[in-house]
């Protein structure tokens, strides 16, 4: 019932869409008031109508019906509410969703503040957005065609060929399949609503361009436009810290960017929205940049459709490293990209010898040319990201079965692009306040040039810096912080308003700082043998059991427990042990281990996680799963995760045993009788030592009868040791004697055997080493390995991560600084037409 | 105007035949076990053989397993780090390294599960790839 009227809510928005899309064409052709009045209603409507289907979709979750396909495959019965709700715009289907309810709530706002010859227009391009993304969901089945994916549809109407559904066609799961566990992340939480926001923002500049070439007014529309760009890139900026800070701290493959076709999808519309920005400024200023702000603008909604449509039609199915199913949208999100195009870039073309251009070209030394270079920088590094992430279809007209590009591509390009930037940005900002001179400027520069030097070679000494080019990058860095650094400084006196730009384009400069200490100087943190292995690797001295030469460093190291290793000459790092504990991951293991800096600092202790994720795991076969744990400072990260144990692996061992005893039980073959095995097992007063499923525990010596011993003994002595079968929690008690005698004047040892019937198993007190104060137990009849409890444990330390977490929130802030000048400005704008 | 307007032309049509020039060279193509052979730096796409044995060792610090390509050539792969997260799940896995004398050497892997969402980490890179 509930998912009906979801449904049907859903129907009932895609037409009012329809409807309002063509009255708002209307209103714009035929300059009708009446039109948009009506159509208005008819967005508000359509908000309305999303807002109940989402309700009836999120009241299906929070009440498990695990008929709908969409509730079952993103849900179960364990998950915490709040995982309930965020589920709602989890998958594909509610995405869609929740990018609608943002573009609705957007384009409340448009109704409520956009001044008077772009409303129906800029109103028309939102609805004709609305319109394609809710074609996404309305999930109309025509029989010979299908429009959309329903977020309601049933399992049955999902997968009709399955034989549980045609068995019983009203089957209902009992428990749904959950949600991966690396996402139960509040950040993750967050993550979508603050991306399709900054998507639905990303609509608003694409729409008063299409409004600006429709009413041929080319001055006025980036007024409004400005603060929406602005705040998008807020949006987006925000989504792509979250996303960079929940792999880091979540992943195992130890960064924070990968390039991966996901995260290119949000920042190539940020990077070239930035642009935007750029020639909307000049335009402002100086009335110049008609054709690049109306191109940029146009472009960045054209770069989130398409990266939409990469990441979601399936077409990067073989090579991303975020999977999307196929929804058969593949043919609506081809037409959706193709109409924002052609809508976009055509009618740009159409008008384009309309649109007003300057005769005099801009001096080379002119704010105007800067901030202009500034902006065809940030496109070109943004085209160069959406080549790479075209791979799949652009990489056909080279080889027939394109892999994605190598992750060098991106960095060769990026880095001179970002180097030519960092030196626009201070020469821009300079210019920006002031006119300059070659002489003029080259005098303002003399102080920022020798400091950047000074910060430069003691970074170069500090971080051993060998590479020329790296060098080259760092003193850019240093000089876009420094440069514009000195600009803040004297704005901060004469004009503490507009202070966005400069502290935005400071943020850029430790931004880049940041970048390139903690990704080109992380280091491996290794003991001394690892170290010493890969130094004969990379000699070329060590060869595979094949005889080939090992190429790869080993990247990881072994502890045993309670037995420090010296790691990188700087740490010595103890493993202290684990618990396992049944929250919030039920059989998470938590491992404890010390790290005692050797030259006197405070000792800390890392404790990295290994749980079985439990989505995927089944009774005979566990999938575990790390959670890394990054020790955070203000100078380097500590980054480390537990790559394998003792504990994972005897786990493993018993479900593989298992499950051949239980393909021996079906096959009713001859059970292995279990080897007799001799096991020594050496152990200190007070410790438990593990041995497959018993566990052994010194407690103390006890004196050994006269009677017991033989003649002559010179010592003699027990050992109580208290043997626990650890999975019934059975124990056994025995004091097992040791006694050292004379016999002809030789010395013999005498450790008579003291059986557990139970078990079958003898155990002898048979050495006893004083100088450590540990015993030696022999135990027969133990068909288990005995070893010592390990770890392997992979670890970096990421110099300056902290740098990149403060240049990005240093362009958080600069940005929303500007968001606000220009708002008040335009909202001055009104208040005089008012 | 006209010299600015050809040298424009000149640098755009410059600069884009540079990037394509490299982007040709920094893509590859998906090959086979039996294609891997003669080449450097090959990515293969196969799915997990579960018959052969396949685990990490502790001795030469290397997980090994047996993979099945897409024409069905089965070959052992070493891979010199420890096993990726969700292995045993994935429908698909990616090889990214060289054939030699018959045993594949990954560099890289990732994993390509059943998708369960939007951001969906599960196909993970299992090597550093920051700037």
């Amino acid at each position: 019932m509930i998912a009906q009227i979801g449904n049907l809510f859903l129907s009932g928005a895609f037409a009012v869409s329809f409807a309002g899309l063509i009255l708002y064409a209307l209103s714009s052709i035929k300059e009708e008031k009446k039109f948009e009045t009506y159509a208005n209603w008819l967005w508000m409507a359509k908000g309305l109508f999303v807002l109940i289907s989402s309700g009836a979709l999120i009241y299906l979750i929070m009440t498990h019906q695990f008929q709908y396909y969409y509730v079952w495959n993103y849900t179960s019965l364990d998950l915490e509410s709040r995982y309930l709700f965020s589920a709602f715009y989890g998958g594909q289907e509610g995405s869609f969703m929740l990018w609608v309810l943002c573009g609705f709530l957007v384009g409340a706002g448009l109704i409520r503040w956009t001044r008077k010859p772009y409303r129906a227009p800029v109103m028309f391009v939102m609805m004709l957005t609305q319109l394609f993304l809710l074609s996404m969901v309305v999930g109309w089945d025509f029989g010979f065609t299908k429009i959309g994916a329903s977020p309601f549809r049933t399992i049955a109407q999902e997968m009709p060929n399955a034989p549980f559904i045609q068995a019983n066609p009203d089957f209902v799961p009992s428990d749904g399949s959950g949600l991966n566990d690396l996402l139960k992340s509040p950040w993750m939480m967050i993550h979508p609503p603050i991306i399709f926001v900054g998507f639905a923002m990303m609509t608003v500049p694409f729409a008063f361009a299409i409004a600006s070439l429709w009413t041929k007014t080319y001055h006025e529309w980036i007024r409004p436009a400005l603060p929406w760009t602005l705040a998008a890139n807020v949006s987006l900026l925000t989504a792509i810290f979250l996303g960079g800070y929940w792999a880091y701290e979540t992943l195992s493959f130890g960064g924070y960017w990968a390039w991966d076709p996901v995260e290119n999808a949000s920042l190539v519309p940020w990077l070239i929205g930035t642009a935007g920005i750029h020639a909307m400024i000049i335009q402002r200023k100086s009335s110049r940049a008609h054709k690049a702000s109306l191109f940029f603008a146009i472009l960045a909604y054209v770069a989130v459709i398409y990266q939409t449509f990469l990441t979601r039609s399936g077409v990067l199915a073989e090579q991303s490293v975020h999977s999307f199913v196929d929804l058969g949208l593949y043919g609506q999100l081809l037409l959706f990209i193709l109409v924002i195009t052609i809508m976009g870039i055509g009618f740009y073309l159409y008008r384009y010898r309309e649109i007003p251009s300057v005769d005099k070209e801009s001096d080379f030394l002119s704010k105007e040319f800067m901030t202009f270079t500034g902006a065809i920088l940030l496109f070109i590094l943004g085209f160069v990201i959406i080549i790479g992430t075209s791979s799949p279809i652009l990489g056909r007209l080279f080889v027939d079965n394109p892999t994605p590009p190598e992750i060098q591509f991106y960095n060769d390009w990026s880095m001179p692009i970002v180097i030519l930037m960092a030196f626009a940005t201070v020469i821009g900002q300079y210019l920006f306040w002031q006119k300059h001179t070659w002489e003029s400027l080259a005098g303002k520069m003399i102080m920022p040039l020798i400091l950047t030097s000074i910060f430069t070679v003691v970074s170069i000494v500090f971080g051993e810096v060998r590479n020329l080019y790296y060098m080259v990058f760092i003193f850019a860095g240093w000089f876009a912080v420094i440069g514009n650094g000195a600009v803040l400084f004297e704005l901060v006196r004469k004009n503490p308003k507009v202070i966005g730009g400069t502290i935005t384009h400071i943020g850029f400069g430790a931004l880049l700082l940041g970048i390139i200490a903690s990704s080109v100087y992380t280091e491996p943190l290794l003991d001394e043998r690892t170290t010493q292995y890969n130094s004969r690797i990379a000699a070329g001295d060590v060869f595979d059991e094949e005889g080939f030469p090992v190429t790869q460093p080993v990247e990881m190291f072994e502890l045993e427990i309670n037995r420090p290793k010296l790691v990188n000459d700087k740490y010595m790092v103890t493993y202290e042990g684990f618990d396992v504990s049944d929250s919030p991951r039920p059989g998470q293991q938590t491992y404890r281990l010390k790290f005692e800096p050797i030259d006197g600092g405070d000792t800390f202790y890392m404790d990295p996680v290994v749980y079985p994720m439990m989505t995927t795991s089944s009774m005979d076969n566990i999938d575990w799963s790390v959670d890394p744990h990054v020790r955070t400072g203000w100078l380097s990260d500590v980054y480390l995760y537990v790559a394998g144990s003792k504990y994972v692996a005897g786990r493993n061992e018993e479900i593989d045993q298992e499950r051949r005893l239980q393909r021996m039980a079906q096959t009713g073959a001859e059970q292995d009788s279990t080897i007799e095995d001799t096991q020594k097992i050496e152990i200190k007063e007070g410790e438990s030592i593990d041995a497959g499923p018993f566990s052994f525990t010194f407690m103390q010596f006890t004196p050994a009868s006269e009677e017991s011993l033989p003649e002559n003994t010179q010592i003699g002595v027990r050992a109580q040791v208290r043997v626990e079968h650890t999975p019934s929690g059975n124990a056994y008690d025995v004091e097992p004697l040791f006694a050292v005698y004379t016999e002809d004047g030789r010395s013999y040892t005498y450790s008579p055997p003291l059986k557990i019937d139970r078990w079958d198993m003898d155990v002898f007190f048979s050495s006893i080493y004083p100088e450590t104060d540990t015993i030696e137990l022999t135990v027969e009849g133990l068909d288990e390995e005995f070893e010592e409890d390990w770890v392997l444990i992979v670890a970096e330390k990421k110099p300056f991560v902290s740098i990149v977490w403060l240049g990005t929130f240093m362009l958080m802030a600069g940005f929303s600084i500007s968001i606000l000048r220009h708002w008040e400005r335009e909202k001055a704008v009104k208040r005089e037409e008012e | 105007m006209k010299p600015k307007l050809l040298i424009g032309i000149f640098s755009i049509v410059i600069f884009t035949s540079l990037l394509m020039y490299n982007f040709g060279n920094s893509i590859s193509t998906y090959v086979n076990f039996e294609q891997a052979e003669n080449r450097t730096n090959s990515h293969v796409v196969g799915k997990w053989d579960k018959t052969g044995d396949y685990g990490f060792s502790r001795e030469t610090m290397q997980f090994s397993f047996h993979m099945e390509d897409e024409d069905g050539n089965i070959r052992r792969v070493v891979y010199s780090r420890p096993k990726p997260n969700n292995f045993e799940q994935a429908t698909q896995l990616v090889v990214i390294g060289e054939m030699r004398n018959n045993v594949f050497y990954a560099n890289e892997m990732l994993m390509k599960c059943p998708s369960k969402y939007n951001e969906n980490p599960d196909f993970e890179p299992a090597e550093t790839a920051g700037m």
